[in-house]
């Protein structure tokens, strides 16, 4: 009597992951389809449309993503560092209320952001910081909020009474700071870092406001020649864009080693 | 004589410190300040400019208000977000509670289908979306072939599409933030339900689904506030067909160049998220004192 709801809970479960994992089976077949209009004959499949990516049209603003939020990414991981040490760690007067200021972009839209920032510089006269300066900027802003809180998480955790035997040891407050802070904050703060590349590299909502020609970014150029065809060259594009991030992840891994905190947790 | 000698530097010292505690702050703090507080004062400012250059006015607001076509973008926003949060909050359960209760090793395997589409990125998704619903995608020429329609069905370009791709998107958030909430409801509650005789479905009935009412009140919240929000799959999925707020600003600061105009519309963006998320919390945290006296 009770097996029929658990059996139904299960067809549910099956088809809600379907819905979720369709969209991109769809993409990766597309992307190896033959023909412009996407066919689904396994028989006949092509890599002539990765072979085409190959091509200044996509491999300029590829560049200028990976080099916008590779900056954004260190960028935000500094200055995160910085207001989550004096937040968090040091616990500065009023740190409460600085702390909801650093978070506070996370409370307005992405959108509304990408306009008062362009409206910002169309007026105030900075016109040529339009394209790369302003994205990177931009997207400071988007990403330092996310980077901020986790840092400031693995500050909070931090055992004081470690940086206190280092100080009765004769340690100066630099090699406090390089010896016993850092590396323990480490996996917090290069998972706020791998977070803010992702969100700057997949950026839409802002990105949309500040490129000028010659400087778009990857999705930006997507979307707008989306808007005109389903070529499949665009699916090769997705399908590439999203190796080069998990390859960027398990990279930020090796290097920082975030999934520690993942690991290291109440577990 | 050390101790003394500490006891008498310890507060000089503190001042200095507690100068020193600030400094790092300043270089996120100017950031945020010139490139996010500044413009938004910023915005706000623009929205009360008259196009002359005169004094501050209300006139685009008036306008704003006047204005059918807007309007009827706002209401398709408000009604766009309320059916995703719903879908996602639907959809988002099963996988929660499955995740919160499940042990099998096939746990790991949903989580990270669950979560990693948020990798991919909206483009992706919402290409996936466009090949599946577009009039000369999967579904309609699929039905075509097979004869079941002569004319494609209307699957994009319009509300439906836009539902969809939003609900794909935005699920994993509704998954996570079920997922918090579901984990805190102790299984020993479900345990001795069931032992006292409830079925499984009275389980979830009267003990399982009012003490997540927090989690969906939160669920619902996130995919409310980040549909309003969302660019570029109503941009895609919704087309020149179905314009909602986030479209629509974007042609004011692009193409109408109308900058107060586009700053009235951002600002009642604003206003409707900020809105919502307060009542929003406010709900949540009366709802979670009540369930925890």
């Amino acid at each position: 009597m009770n097996r029929l709801p658990a059996i139904l809970f299960k067809i549910s479960l099956a088809a809600i992951l379907a819905f979720i994992t369709l969209p991109l089976l769809v993409v990766i077949a597309a992307s190896v389809s033959p023909t412009p209009a996407v066919t689904f004959r396994p028989s006949d499949w092509t890599l002539g449309w990765y072979a085409a990516l190959w091509d200044s049209r996509w491999l300029d603003p590829f560049l200028l993503s990976v080099k916008l939020a590779a900056t954004v990414s260190v960028a935000s991981g500094v200055l995160g560092a910085l207001g989550a040490y004096s937040v968090a760690y040091a616990k500065c007067p009023g740190h409460t209320a600085i702390m909801s200021f650093l978070l506070s972009p996370m409370a307005v839209p992405q959108i509304v952001k990408g306009v008062a920032i362009v409206l910002f510089l169309s007026s105030a006269g900075f016109f040529n910081l339009l394209g790369t300066p302003g994205l990177v900027v931009a997207h400071i802003v988007l990403t330092l909020p996310f980077v901020v809180r986790m840092a400031a998480t693995a500050m909070f955790n931090f055992d004081k009474r470690l940086d206190r035997a280092a100080r009765i040891l004769g340690a100066r407050p630099a090699q406090r700071i390089r010896y016993v802070l850092l590396p323990l904050i480490r996996s917090g703060l290069f998972s706020g870092m791998t977070f803010a590349f992702i969100l700057s590299f997949n950026n839409i909502p802002i990105s949309v406001f500040l490129v000028k020609p010659g400087q778009t970014t990857l999705p930006i150029t997507v979307i707008n020649h989306l808007e005109y065809s389903l070529d499949p060259v665009l699916a090769a594009v997705n399908v590439a864009s999203l190796l080069f991030i998990l390859g960027a992840i398990i990279l930020f891994e090796k290097i920082g080693g975030f999934s520690a905190q993942f690991h290291g947790g109440s577990k | 004589m050390a101790v003394i000698a500490f006891s008498t530097l310890q507060s000089p010292a503190r001042r200095v410190l507690s100068v020193k505690t600030f400094l790092p702050l300043l270089a996120p703090s100017i950031v945020l300040t010139l490139f996010f507080a500044v413009p938004m004062g910023m915005m706000i400012g623009i929205s009360f400019q008259s196009l002359d250059g005169g004094a501050p006015t209300l006139a685009s607001y008036s306008r704003f208000v006047k204005d059918g076509l807007v309007l009827a973008g706002l209401g398709r926003t408000v009604v766009m977000s309320g059916l995703v949060a719903v879908c996602v909050t639907v959809l988002a359960y099963p996988l929660a509670y499955y995740l919160a209760r499940s042990t099998s090793r096939w746990r790991t395997v949903v989580l990270a289908l669950a979560i990693a589409p948020e990798l991919a990125g909206v483009v992706l998704r919402t290409y996936g979306w466009l090949i599946i619903l577009d009039d000369r995608g999967f579904i309609n020429s699929a039905l075509m072939w097979v004869g079941v329609i002569f004319e494609p069905l209307p699957l994009s370009k319009n509300l439906f599409g836009v539902v969809v791709g939003l609900t794909h998107v935005i699920l994993p958030f509704g998954v996570l933030s079920l997922l918090t909430s579901l984990q805190g409801i102790s299984p020993n509650l479900e345990r001795s339900a069931q032992i006292l005789g409830a079925s499984r479905l009275a389980v979830i009935r009267h003990i399982v689904l009012p003490l997540s009412v927090p989690g969906i009140i939160s669920s619902l919240l996130v995919g409310f506030t980040m549909a309003a929000s969302a660019y570029a799959t109503p941009a895609l999925l919704g087309g020149a067909g179905f314009k909602v707020m986030a479209t629509m600003v974007y042609e004011q600061v692009l193409f109408y160049l109308d900058w107060p105009f586009a700053a009235v519309m951002a600002n009642v963006l604003l206003i409707l998220m900020v809105g919502v998320a307060f009542i929003g919390s406010r709900l949540e945290s009366r709802l979670n004192q009540k369930l925890h006296l």
